[in-house]
């Protein structure tokens, strides 16, 4: 009981600051569901996905309603992360925990330097192809009815094949880690694909729910989904998301995201102990 | 500025209002059944660490009406699972409408990709 409602207030929290610090839950999930409550780190996965699905279904229909997800770029590219997903999630099943955990402390890393770079220089450095910029109307792509309809009336997507590659990688990461995909597939369709980062941000929010339940489903039949564990986290998780996206104009993150790097590393930090087998 | 395809309003944009009404109901309901599941857990002293019941569909309709929460619990997640490929079903079946032939086929082969998952996911469990 005392355990229920302690998961639903870990969820909470982890879904109220992966909503503020614009985190997909998993990268939060995951390392307290396994160092909080000891779950393994495959069952910790597996809870993720589907709480993955619920965040990011429920902001997705936001961005369809209003327009900014690109539903076509999104379907094209989707294909390509669910067969990523539908590969990550056969292998995880071969995997070690403990190699598992050790990737999972890399994403912690990856994911704390990445909360310290600033945001404006990271968006600008990163050659941001923002609507109306010139660049876009110089289209690069294949002009085939597919690439006309993933593109937007004011950008192009270009290098759908490197789009295509990303996004079984994205897949992969996905499955193997319980974790939206965003990390992957933002940078893919801003950087490489040249789409707005707006756009991106938004398409790859719409796209987590095909990817993550490509490969829950691969983990429900294999009995990687324990209902008990994923019933509070959903719900916490959930309720957190929601509070999260209403406060989110009015709360100053810049001090959260210094304070959420360092225990991002020292989460990293104890998920490498716990792949290396030091207790 | 002509509409984009991805974005623009007219028929892609009704599309998209199916689409994310698809997903707001699947993802609604796949939540309400789940936290009336996590009130059933409460309520019968169940731990989030208590070894829960393997999925059997068979027995479902049963635990559903015995009020078991693990019932409501799998039948949520089931539904939270099922929403985005309902949601790729219902793209489908626009672009069939609307005779875009190289969407309705990425749409198909979507689906054929998460069913596969279905089969990976039994041949090795």
């Amino acid at each position: 009981m005392e355990i229920g409602l302690l998961l639903i207030a870990g969820g909470i929290a982890t879904g109220l600051f992966g909503s503020l610090l614009g985190l997909g839950g998993g990268v939060l999930l995951v390392p307290l569901l396994t160092l909080g409550f000891d779950l393994p780190v495959r069952e910790a996965v597996g809870v993720s996905l589907v709480c993955v699905i619920i965040t990011s279904a429920a902001s997705a229909t936001v961005f369809l309603d209003r327009g900014v997800a690109n539903l076509r770029l999104g379907m094209v590219l989707e294909l390509f992360t669910a067969i990523g997903a539908l590969v990550g999630g056969t292998i995880a099943f071969l995997l070690d925990e403990r190699f598992l955990a050790g990737l999972f402390s890399l994403l912690l890393v990856y994911t704390a330097v990445t909360m310290l770079r600033p945001r404006g220089r990271a968006v600008a450095g990163e050659g941001a192809a923002a609507e109306g910029d010139p660049a876009d109307a110089q289209p690069q792509t294949s002009r085939t009815r597919l690439g006309d309809a993933m593109s937007g009336g004011t950008y192009r997507a270009r290098n759908p094949i490197a789009g295509a590659v990303g996004g079984v990688g994205g897949g992969v990461m996905s499955a193997l880690l319980g974790i939206g995909g965003g990390l992957v597939m933002v940078p893919v369709m801003h950087v490489v694909m040249r789409v707005p980062l707006r756009v991106a941000t938004a398409t790859s929010n719409f796209m987590i729910g095909v990817t993550a339940s490509t490969s829950a489903i691969v983990y429900l039949m294999r009995g990687g989904i324990d209902p008990y564990a994923t019933g509070p986290a959903a719900i916490g998780v959930f309720v957190g998301a929601a509070v999260g996206s209403r406060i989110a104009h009015r709360v100053d993150v810049g001090v959260l995201r210094l304070l959420f790097a360092a225990v991002l590393s020292y989460t990293a930090f104890l998920m490498a102990r716990r792949a290396l087998g030091v207790q | 500025m002509t509409p984009s395809p991805g974005t623009g309003r007219g028929p892609a944009h009704r599309l998209e209002a199916t689409v994310s009404r698809v997903l707001k109901v699947g993802t609604y309901a796949g939540i309400g059944l789940i936290a009336l599941g996590v009130l059933l857990m409460v309520v019968d002293g169940r731990s989030p660490l208590d070894v829960a019941p393997s999925l059997d569909p068979g027995r479902l309709p049963a635990d559903l009406a015995a009020l078991r929460p693990s019932a409501f619990l799998w039948l949520g997640v089931l539904l939270v699972l099922a929403t985005p490929p309902a949601r790729v079903l219902a793209a489908l079946i626009g672009y069939l409408r609307g005779s875009e032939r190289e969407m309705a086929i990425v749409a198909a082969l979507i689906l054929v990709v998460i069913a596969l998952g279905v089969v990976a996911g039994t041949t090795g469990s």
